[in-house]
């Protein structure tokens, strides 16, 4: 089918010219009426064009395409359908007061007038193809009239439309046209079937400006039956058409931008968009590689990860930099931060643990017991808090060693009761010694340290001042 | 992967290096003034924010400006110091939020994600006038400078309670 056509198309190239003019106007003014408006079409070749139609108008009409087979049966529809040609002219007038059925009319009244002439003529072969096609025409015109008389829906003539264009294409193939025109034709009827409910305007007019451009040549021929391939070339032709081409060119258009964007994105926002995308799937592949924890693939959770982390690091250099108080450069041990072996509670025993004010009965032993107490409660909280408790006791804190070093040295001197402090909050220790012989006595847990408030001197190293309350 | 080539070939200008001597520097210079025989609570508490500040300043100035979450800080601390001395810089803040807004208002790309990225902004000084991609960069690059201050930090104690 296709290389017979295209062997038409070759052969027809000399006379196609003379016959351009003539077929101008009726396939312009059917173009005119037709629209697509039921489900799209692809274009298929001759034969197969036939069938679609017979699919599409099958369902919605019920019209009888047999009769419509024109390959074989011109001169029967010929000899047939002539008396109804005549019926053809009668019920123009009589037309119903849709306004496209109106328009139908007078251009099928003007359309059919056209071919009588050729009728009455001898058969040439661009006559006979003439007379053929127009009697083609005119069965299609009389299926639509029989329709309309029978109270046919409004869309029976556009889909008669076009029966009658595909009839007419396939006419125009087989003549002899321009070596475009019948792609361009049958383009134009793809594009026409395959264009949606659009307005009829719309199309008619691309359609008129497909025929009118003149534009499309040879280059169009072998895709001419393709129906995708139609459509784009309704759109390329459509390029400089009025804005209502792009009733057309729209069902086209998405799809041409879909291509576009599965294959290199030409548009310079997707392109930066991309970009600014793979940076940051970068910059998160060295972030997942630092933070630890790292495995989760979720974007939003990673981030979650690596605001967490940050938060533990700046904490982190907050609580170091709190158990340095006793300063790196000080001759003072630092106790590290592990508070809690540090503290230990004597063997008495903690009877009263809330008696912080308490009375001045108990013996200093419990009371230091208390106040161990007290203040390891208190440091578990909150340091600040632990601090200031000690404070108003006149106590505070101090490392073991130095404090064992303290006492050793001053309990010769001095009172069995020593109270050290040293303000590390690392662990916190809160120690009291008890008796005179301070290194000597294991069971020495606590020493509590007088407040250096209390003006003592003989600090050793500005680490404690010994004082008795 | 984010090995510049200076802490790579020389290991006396590496950041580490220039880290733990400002910070050693700025220890003693504040045992210097402040001995530890205070014991009240608001002066530990000065003493402790003393260390931080030293802690984070030294490692900003480690970076120098090489980074704008140093720059930030770098800003911030000067800042702060003028508004000790009576002066009010707060200018670089508000131009901060000033661009914090417009930012915000065209950063709806990741939708999701938002809130995240805040919080994000928040945390890393100098957050507020980046987008999304810089202030990845600059995360990295913060957390690495905060592992490695940590750690100085953490040997300093080390070393402090061994040597007793």
């Amino acid at each position: 089918m296709h290389t017979e056509l295209l062997s038409i198309f070759s052969k027809s190239k000399p006379q196609s010219k003379k016959k351009k003019k003539e077929k101008l106007v009726p396939s312009s003014s059917i173009s005119f009426i037709i629209k697509a408006k039921k489900k799209t079409l692809i274009m298929q070749p001759c034969s197969r064009e036939m069938q679609a139609m017979n699919s599409l108008l099958n369902p919605t009409q019920q019209i009888p395409l047999q009769d419509l087979q024109i390959n074989g049966n011109r001169h029967h529809h010929q000899q047939i359908h002539v008396p109804s040609s005549s019926q053809f002219q009668y019920p123009t007038p009589t037309s119903t007061t849709h306004h496209d059925d109106s328009f139908l009319e007078q251009i099928l009244s003007s359309t059919t007038s056209f071919p009588w002439s050729d009728e009455t003529g001898p058969p040439n072969p661009e006559d006979n193809n003439n007379a053929g096609f127009n009697y083609d025409e005119m069965v299609l015109a009389s299926k639509l009239r029989q329709h309309q008389i029978n109270g046919g829906a409004a869309g029976n003539p556009f889909a008669a439309m076009k029966m009658m264009l595909m009839m007419q294409q396939q006419q125009q193939q087989q003549q002899m046209m321009l070596a475009g025109r019948p792609t361009v034709a049958s383009a134009a009827a793809g594009g026409g079937i395959t264009t949606n409910h659009q307005g009829g305007e719309g199309s008619m007019q691309a359609l008129y400006n497909v025929f009118g451009d003149g534009s499309l040549h040879g280059t169009m021929q072998a895709k001419s039956f393709v129906g995708a391939n139609s459509a784009t070339e309704m759109t390329q032709s459509q390029g400089s058409g009025p804005t209502a081409g792009e009733a057309v060119t729209a069902p086209e258009k998405p799809k041409q931008r879909v291509r576009a964007r599965r294959g290199q994105a030409t548009d310079p926002h997707s392109i930066a968009e991309r970009l600014r995308r793979v940076r940051i799937a970068e910059r998160m592949k060295a972030l997942q590689e630092l933070v630890p924890n790292a495995n989760k693939t979720d974007k939003a959770s990673m981030l979650d990860e690596i605001i967490d982390y940050v938060k533990f690091l700046q904490l982190q250099v907050k609580v170091l930099s709190m158990s340095r108080l006793g300063g790196a450069a000080a001759v003072a041990p630092l106790v590290s931060e592990g508070g809690g072996d540090c503290i230990q509670t004597s063997a008495n025993g903690g009877s009263h643990p809330r008696n912080s004010n308490g009375d001045q009965t108990p013996s200093a032993n419990d009371r230091l017991t208390m106040t161990e107490h007290q203040v390891a409660k208190l440091m578990e909280e909150d340091m600040g808090s632990a601090m200031q408790y000690l404070q108003e006791k006149g106590l505070c804190l101090m490392p073991i060693s130095l404090a064992t070093a303290i006492s050793s040295a001053t309990s010769r001197s001095r009172n069995p009761m020593i109270n050290h402090e040293n303000p590390t909050n690392g662990s916190h220790l809160l120690i009291q010694s008890s008796g005179g012989d301070g290194p000597s006595s294991p069971s020495m847990s606590v020493l509590t340290v007088q407040s250096a408030t209390m003006g003592n001197g003989g600090l050793e190293g500005g680490a404690a001042s010994v004082s008795k309350p | 992967m984010m090995n510049t080539p200076q802490q790579v070939k020389n290991p006396s200008t590496s950041l580490k290096s220039r880290f733990i001597t400002r910070f050693l520097g700025a220890l003693t210079k504040i045992n210097a003034e402040d001995p530890i025989s205070s014991p009240s609570p608001t002066r530990i508490f000065q003493r402790y924010r003393r260390i931080k500040v030293a802690s984070n300043k030294s490692m900003a100035y480690s970076v120098r400006s090489r980074r704008i979450w140093s720059r930030a800080m770098l800003s911030r601390f000067r800042s702060r110091r003028s508004a000790f001395s009576g002066r009010r810089s707060s200018v670089k803040t508000t131009n901060c939020t000033t661009i914090n807004v417009t930012i915000n208002e065209n950063k709806t790309a990741k939708g999701g994600l938002d809130m995240q990225t805040d919080e994000l902004r928040e945390l890393v000084p100098g957050g507020e006038a980046m987008d999304v991609c810089n202030l990845l960069d600059e995360t990295a690059h913060y957390i690495k400078c905060l592992t490695t201050q940590v750690q100085v930090m953490r040997k300093i104690v080390d070393f402090c309670h061994l040597s007793k």
